[in-house]
């Protein structure tokens, strides 16, 4: 091959202006290499070029060189600080708000933990109190009816004391005094005269035996008369309405009561008028 | 031409590729001006020469590791990135003046290279306005818009062969003319 001809035809002035074909390149890339006259002749047009681009250069606009350093983000060089503020500006602007983002989000992290943790805090105290709250409830429930049950009880003693201090009332001691084993018995008959009848209070006796009940009986010359059965009263007993009678007593009998008391099971026995 | 000062040519590439500021800065400093002279004689419309010349040096930064040095000097490199970006913004230009005016991409083409030499042409364009008219737009159609041997051809209704090899005369001519 011809170097001389090589380096004269334009192939590497076409090859440093870029217009080349492919083949044209790669055929050059490796002549470059082995003859070093080719690689001077390429580097002397490259220079050439080089020369005749800076002889007919053209001022550039001076913001050019800012807006090229704004948009890569790059600091600016010395001497054009004050063109290229605004690039400082920006980016400042862009770190402001990223640690501006970041403070709100993290702000909002602790936030929403807060607001968990309070969430855990009221919901427990939340249960905490309506059981409480239901305790409460409860409590005033069984209050009523304990009042209603004193009420009722208040109401029943004031109807006793009104009757007890019923002038027409008469009291009638009946105690075991004097019977074999019954000497701490007590009991206390009332019985209205106007109505004549027979109320029965402040039993001392021993609690029945099971199947057992105490019975009342008035006494009329000699004769017993059935005044009734002693139930479960909270005070004063209301008995049967004895017209006429000079004793009471009271005697043990199989519950429902007897028509004539057995004797041998007397626990008390007064006097009317003793 | 402004040599380099304060840093070889070796120096430079290897800040550049490091992304060093201080180095791309005195690359723009030392350069801008000369790549702008390139780009402003390709444009029809220097108001668009600005934006060309920033989009160049962007390119710069950012495609500075595919640089290889063996292939040819940093500034062969520069202007090529600089003659591609004007003629696809020139391109795209036409493109846009095309639709708009309803106009035929051959009008276009053969309008920009037969209309008579630009008195205010500069650079490079100034020194190939001085070949033979022949060459002078073999060399307008390929360097300064862009055309492949193959669209030339068709375009101008000449052999591939032949423009080939007017091509390279032209070429060849071009550089003596640059040399001196």
């Amino acid at each position: 091959m011809d170097i001389k001809e090589y380096i004269q035809s334009g192939v590497i002035e076409s090859y440093v202006l870029g217009l080349a074909d492919p083949a044209e390149v790669a055929e050059l890339q490796k002549l470059r290499l082995q003859h070093p006259e080719i690689q001077q002749a390429i580097t002397d047009f490259e220079l050439s070029l080089e020369n005749s681009a800076a002889a007919n250069a053209v001022p550039v606009p001076p913001d050019v060189k800012a807006k090229i350093f704004s948009e890569l983000l790059l600091n600016s060089p010395k001497e054009q600080q004050a063109a290229v503020a605004p690039v400082v500006e920006m980016k400042d602007a862009v770190v402001n708000r990223y640690s501006f983002l970041r403070k709100v989000a993290a702000a909002a992290i602790v936030l929403l933990l807060g607001s968990a943790a309070l969430n855990v805090y009221y919901i427990s105290k939340y249960r905490s109190v309506a059981k409480e709250n239901a305790d409460l409830i409860a409590e005033r429930s069984s209050m009523y009816v304990q009042k209603d049950v004193y009420d009722t009880r208040m109401r029943e003693m004031e109807n006793d004391f009104r009757m007890l201090a019923d002038t027409s009332m008469i009291k009638v001691d009946l105690s075991g005094t004097g019977i074999p084993g019954k000497g701490g018995n007590s009991a206390i008959v009332f019985w209205k005269q106007d109505t004549k009848d027979v109320y029965i209070a402040g039993n001392k006796l021993p609690p029945p035996p099971s199947g057992k009940q105490y019975q009342l009986w008035a006494l009329l010359d000699g004769k017993p008369i059935d005044a009734g059965m002693i139930g479960d009263c909270a005070t004063i007993c209301k008995l049967k309405n004895i017209p006429a009678a000079q004793q009471f007593a009271i005697t043990l009998e199989n519950t429902g009561g007897s028509p004539t008391p057995d004797l041998s099971q007397l626990m008390v026995i007064g006097k009317v008028g003793g | 031409m402004k040599a380099i000062e304060r840093y070889s040519e070796e120096q430079l590439i290897i800040m550049l590729k490091q992304h060093d500021q201080t180095a791309f800065s005195y690359l723009y400093d030392n350069y801008s001006a000369s790549l702008y002279g390139a780009i402003v004689a390709i444009l029809p419309d220097v108001e668009s020469a600005p934006d060309v010349l920033q989009e160049v040096f962007v390119k710069i930064w950012k495609q500075i590791s595919a640089y290889d040095d063996s292939k040819g000097r940093l500034f062969t490199w520069m202007l090529t990135i600089a003659r591609n970006t004007a003629i696809d913004t020139m391109r795209s230009k036409s493109w846009k003046n095309n639709k708009r005016n309803n106009e035929l991409t051959e009008d276009l083409i053969t309008g920009g290279v037969t209309a008579s030499p630009n008195t205010d042409t500069i650079g490079l364009r100034k020194i190939v306005h001085s070949l033979r008219e022949e060459y002078r737009v073999l060399v307008e159609l390929s360097y300064f818009e862009g055309h492949t041997q193959d669209e030339i051809s068709r375009k101008l209704g000449i052999p591939i062969g032949t423009v080939k090899t007017r091509l390279r005369k032209a070429i060849a001519e071009l550089g003596t003319m640059i040399k001196m």
